[in-house]
């Protein structure tokens, strides 16, 4: 094993990692603040990747309309997500997980079928933007430039919450309003939009997750229901709550894919479900996670 | 507990009787229905074990059912097993994996609980989806044999039926007898300490219950008769897939559960029966069955959170004036 | 499907329903259809059950089957066993079907026929691939296949490697379930027997759906193939393309790839568009667009299709629905009834038309033995995908395949 080969798998589980992150992301924020565990999470993303290419089909073709159409999905998806949690999400803050993780996986059902009412049930792609078509060569390595742009957006995204959480105002109160809740709401403080704006957020990083995944997969009708249980499980190696918990869970989730097919070529099918077990065996509470009561 | 289900109206022995009867009074298809409906109506009753009785959030519970079916299928068609072996065999063999699953899953609470059950359900599947030699993997164990039933057929008045009417027998005495067990299981002294637990866990571990161990033992339990349904449901669809481990069933057992009210002994049960009726009635009809089943999830989960028995709890409450609704169970 | 054409069909079948869909089903033929119409496999369920929709239209309109009608009752198994064999069993009892086509997946298609074994029900595989559906212990008389299997697309995807003469080390990348291993254990086998020079220097297995390609692609890269045998299909080869080609995986090997998984088919080229990595050898069961000698049934065939789909180009994949109901016709006709043992002992051996050729059934096997069309797929300016260059049929035999 050389270095260069060493290196590509290195880059091949980062590009991994950064994919799962995406979507991971806003369902960590959402669990982190809210306390609720999001299944519809994944529809998010699936519409996101739907609305995506509707986008793009309407400006016709053309590479620059990519960032366009991210764009548009992105905030699409923000308010679908706003709309849900306003009319019906809010109604379910303090109830038992049982009832959030089902009241979720309902939308999951409703989503589903809705996007296959719009869409149909063909796959569809969408091209990559004109200015990250080709590679950099790195030690003998072609590293394209949309998997660095990938790797790049990752930990932009996860700086950039960390430090709305850490250095704004409105990050105090998210932070309060996790914390206590009723606290926050007797200082005067309105928590109820509070709560729609961090759903909002969290659904326009779903949105956007499945915006930027278009250029490199293909949008299938069940791409919902394939990747939330993943994600789920990289938030929960991580550490519920734990925003830089899911960044580097996902980090770790890609370095073991990338090198446990080298060892286990059946090992992909198996991979995410055995790291968790392994992890939450020795670690209950995950990577950077603290006991919750 | 709840009037309704109180014993004074012996319920378990009218829908016992009325259970019996189908194959007689209803068509093939219904004996067919009855059959899924006892399969899921045991498999929910186990997980409400957890769910409703311990306030544990099983997310995993297909693994045992899908341990059990396979256990049982592999005994009776790879290696030629009489069913009376094969069936308490399957139990055991998902009591087994419960008990050590179990083991760590119960070291944790609320979610992580549930997301550890969910993974080693996947891991289960994962396993069935891939071990050829011996599960079969992706393309299953087809043509599992029904058990040797002919002796049933000395039972006056069955000269008309086939083999699946007389399986459908089988499996309303065996489920009834599984749900007997877990009715007397949920009314003795250790499921009394379960309740304690979901109460209040603290408090349980605070007179010196020990806390995890009753979990673990509820774990068990509730994995054992997930494995006697399992084995009944492979045996009934003729064959074992990897199908039947997959995630998507946790949910749906779990909406049974809820639907039929889990704060209610017999809700897991009734939610099974409507669910699988309404499943087989609306998917005649539309592909979209998947947008009717979550809408009928969001108008339960927030019109009426204590499904169909509690709903028609808190109305046979209000016309007998006794006193106000029933108390919720609510976080 | 267009928001449109759901609407419409919305709207048919309340308008089925309130009229009473009884009415025009008093001794029409019944064919039962449970097929994956939700989740990833409906990109194959939808278009087959369109194709077996309008064979089933085309039947009616010239008066249907020895004077009754067919009426096709379709269910979205949801690419599940248990929901396949309860709706088999449902359209079998309680709905009183007369044959059953269809079920997609490598599951769903033995527990449908084990099903349709046990009731003594005529039961047509449209399209699983899998040896075991008609694997000696569990055929029956009762079930046939339309499709290929994973034998004949092993040993076609070695015929067509095997005339690479430069190439000396090759990979494989497959889906790491049965279809997968079956279809790369057979290539391999012929491979070894077609080309003995050749070596087997890396194989790859990422699961069903693999979202990320990447690690596999560049742990495969390393090995330096100078050829590699693929078995992605559908949306996963969408993503796998996407992902390989700014990897440098396809100049690497000079497009040097052959993939049994049908992505030459229609729809995969429209979903690709312009990121097809053209050059690749693929196969389809339908060269929709037929470079060189089409034969006139097909162009006719496809002309019908797209105006019955109201698509611009239809599917490769309707063809396989369609070819079910004509194969269950030509038997019935055959035997003069719709009797399930005159049917099934009608079917065995018989021959029957389809747009693309005459298939018969094999009387031991109950194989259709269908090969499919491979061809290099290439850019033509007239369409915005690439095509199929000059399809040739290949259905080889792996047991008789030597050098």
């Amino acid at each position: 094993m050389n270095l260069s080969f060493l290196f590509s798998q290195f880059m091949g589980g980062l590009t991994a990692a950064m994919f799962l992150f995406l979507i991971a992301s806003g369902l960590s924020l959402i669990f982190g603040v809210l306390r609720v565990l999001n299944f519809a999470h994944g529809s998010f993303y699936m519409l996101g990747a739907y609305l995506a290419w509707q986008i793009v089909h309407w400006l016709a073709l053309g590479g620059a309309n990519f960032w366009l159409a991210t764009i548009g999905a992105a905030a699409g998806i923000a308010i679908l997500g706003g709309i849900i949690e306003r009319l019906l999400f809010r109604f379910l803050y303090g109830r038992e997980e049982l009832y959030q993780l089902l009241f979720t996986y309902a939308l999951v059902l409703i989503l589903g079928d809705a996007a296959k009412f719009t869409w149909g049930t063909q796959q569809l792609s969408v091209s990559r933007p004109a200015i990250l078509n080709g590679g950099v060569e790195v030690l003998a390595t072609t590293v394209p430039y949309y998997n660095l742009f990938i790797i790049a957006v990752g930990p932009l995204i996860a700086l950039g919450v960390w430090l709305m959480l850490t250095r704004t105002p409105l990050g105090r109160m998210v932070r309060a309003a996790a914390l206590d809740r009723e606290m926050l709401s007797a200082l005067g403080a309105n928590v109820g939009w509070l709560y729609t704006g961090m759903f909002m957020l969290s659904a326009a990083l779903a949105g956007l997750a499945g915006a930027l995944v278009t250029p490199i997969q293909s949008i299938v009708p069940g791409m919902d229901v394939e990747i939330i249980v993943q994600a789920f499980i990289v938030v929960v190696i991580g550490g519920l709550g734990s925003f830089w918990g899911t960044f580097w869970g996902s980090v770790l989730y890609g370095q073991v894919l990338s090198f446990g097919i080298l060892i286990f070529p059946g090992f992909s099918l198996f991979s995410v479900f055995a790291l968790m077990a392994v992890i939450l065996i020795i670690r209950p509470w995950g990577l950077f996670g603290r006991p919750i009561r | 507990m709840s009037r309704l289900s109180s014993d004074r109206i012996p319920w378990a022995l009218i829908v016992f009787v009325i259970g019996l009867s189908v194959p007689w009074v209803g068509s093939r298809y219904d004996t067919f229905l009855a059959t899924q409906i006892a399969i899921y109506a045991l498999f929910a009753l186990s997980l409400n074990l957890l769910l409703g009785m311990t306030g544990l959030v099983s997310f995993g519970h297909v693994a045992y059912f899908g341990i059990g079916a396979y256990v049982c299928g592999i005994l009776m068609k790879t290696l030629g097993v009489p069913f009376i072996v094969a069936f308490p065999a399957a139990g055991l063999g998902a009591g087994a994996f419960a008990l050590v699953f179990g083991y760590f899953c119960v070291r944790l609470t609320k979610i992580y609980f549930a997301m550890l059950t969910l993974a080693f359900s996947q891991i289960v599947w994962a396993v069935c989806f891939k071990w050829n030699t011996v599960t079969g993997g992706d393309q299953g164990l087809p043509e599992v044999p029904f058990p040797d039933l002919g002796w049933m057929s000395a039972i006056p008045g069955t000269g008309h039926f086939r083999i699946s009417e007389y399986f459908y027998l089988l499996t309303l005495i065996l489920v009834m007898l599984c749900v007997a067990a877990l009715r007397r299981i949920g009314q003795s002294p250790f499921g009394r300490v379960l309740t304690t637990i979901r109460e209040n866990p603290e408090r349980a571990a605070f007179i010196g219950v020990n806390v995890r161990g009753y979990e673990l033992a509820a774990f068990t339990v509730a994995g054992v008769f997930a494995g006697f349904s399992g084995a009944l449901f492979g045996i009934f669809n003729r064959g074992v897939f990897a199908d039947y481990v997959f995630w998507s069933k946790s949910a749906d057992v779990m909406i049974m559960a809820i639907l039929g009210g889990m704060n209610h002994f017999w809700g897991p049960a009734i939610g099974a029966a409507v669910l699988t009726l309404l499943n087989q009635q609306i998917t005649s009809y539309t592909e979209y069955w998947p947008f009717v089943l979550g809408t009928i999830l969001v108008v339960l989960l927030f019109a009426f959170p204590g499904g169909i028995l509690g709903a028609l709890d808190a109305g046979w409450t209000r016309l007998t004036h006794r006193r106000g609704l029933p108390t919720q169970r609510n976080a | 499907m267009g928001r449109q054409a759901s609407l419409v069909a919305l709207c048919a079948w309340l308008a089925a329903f309130l009229a009473g869909a009884a009415a025009n089903a008093a001794d029409a033929i019944k064919i039962g259809f449970p097929i994956p119409l939700s989740g990833p496999t409906a990109v194959y369920g939808t278009p087959i059950l369109k194709g077996a929709e309008m064979a089933v239209s085309e039947i009616n309109a010239k008066g249907g089957v020895l004077g009754r009608k067919l009426e096709l009752l379709s269910r979205d198994s949801k690419a599940n066993a248990d929901e396949a064999v309860r709706l088999a069993r449902e359209l079998i009892i309680k709905d009183n079907v007369d044959f059953l086509i269809g079920t997609l997946t490598s599951a769903e298609a033995p527990a449908v026929s084990t099903i349709a074994k046990e009731n003594k029900i005529v039961f047509l595989s449209p399209s699983a691939k899998t040896m075991k559906l008609t694997a000696p212990e569990n055929l029956h008389p009762y079930i046939f296949r339309i499709a290929s299997n994973t034998d004949i697309e092993g040993a076609a995807g070695a015929q067509v490697m095997a005339g690479w003469k430069d190439i000396k080390r090759v990979a494989t990348i497959a889906p790491d379930y049965a279809y997968g291993h079956d279809a790369i254990g057979t290539y391999i086998q012929t491979m070894k027997k077609l080309r003995p020079d050749v070596e087997i220097v890396d194989q790859q297995w990422p699961k069903l759906g693999e979202p990320d390609f990447t690690a596999f692609i560049t742990a495969q890269m390393s090995k330096k193939p100078d050829a590699v045998y693929c078995d992605f299909f559908g949306g996963d080869f969408v993503t796998l393309a996407k992902q390989a080609a700014p990897l440098g995986y396809f100049k690497a090997i000079n497009n040097r790839l052959a993939d049994g998984g049908e992505v030459g088919v229609i729809d995969e080229a429209i979903a690709l568009g312009n990121d097809y990595p053209l050059g690749i050898w693929t196969d389809t069961y339908d060269p929709v667009i037929w470079t060189g000698k089409e034969p006139a049934e097909h162009k006719a065939f496809e002309e019908r299709l797209r105006a019955f789909m109201k698509t611009d180009y239809g599917s490769g994949w309707a063809i396989m629905g369609y070819n079910g109901v004509t194969a269950l016709v030509a038997g019935i006709i055959k035997a003069g009834g719709t009797d399930s043992d005159k049917v099934a002992a009608a079917l065995a051996g018989l021959t029957f038309d389809t747009p693309t050729g005459k298939l018969t059934f094999n009387a031991k096997t109950h194989e259709s033995e269908s090969g499919e069309f491979w061809g290099e797929m290439v850019k033509d300016p007239k369409y915005p995908f690439a095509i199929i260059k000059d399809p040739v049929y290949r259905n080889p035999d792996p047991r008789t395949e030597t050098n």
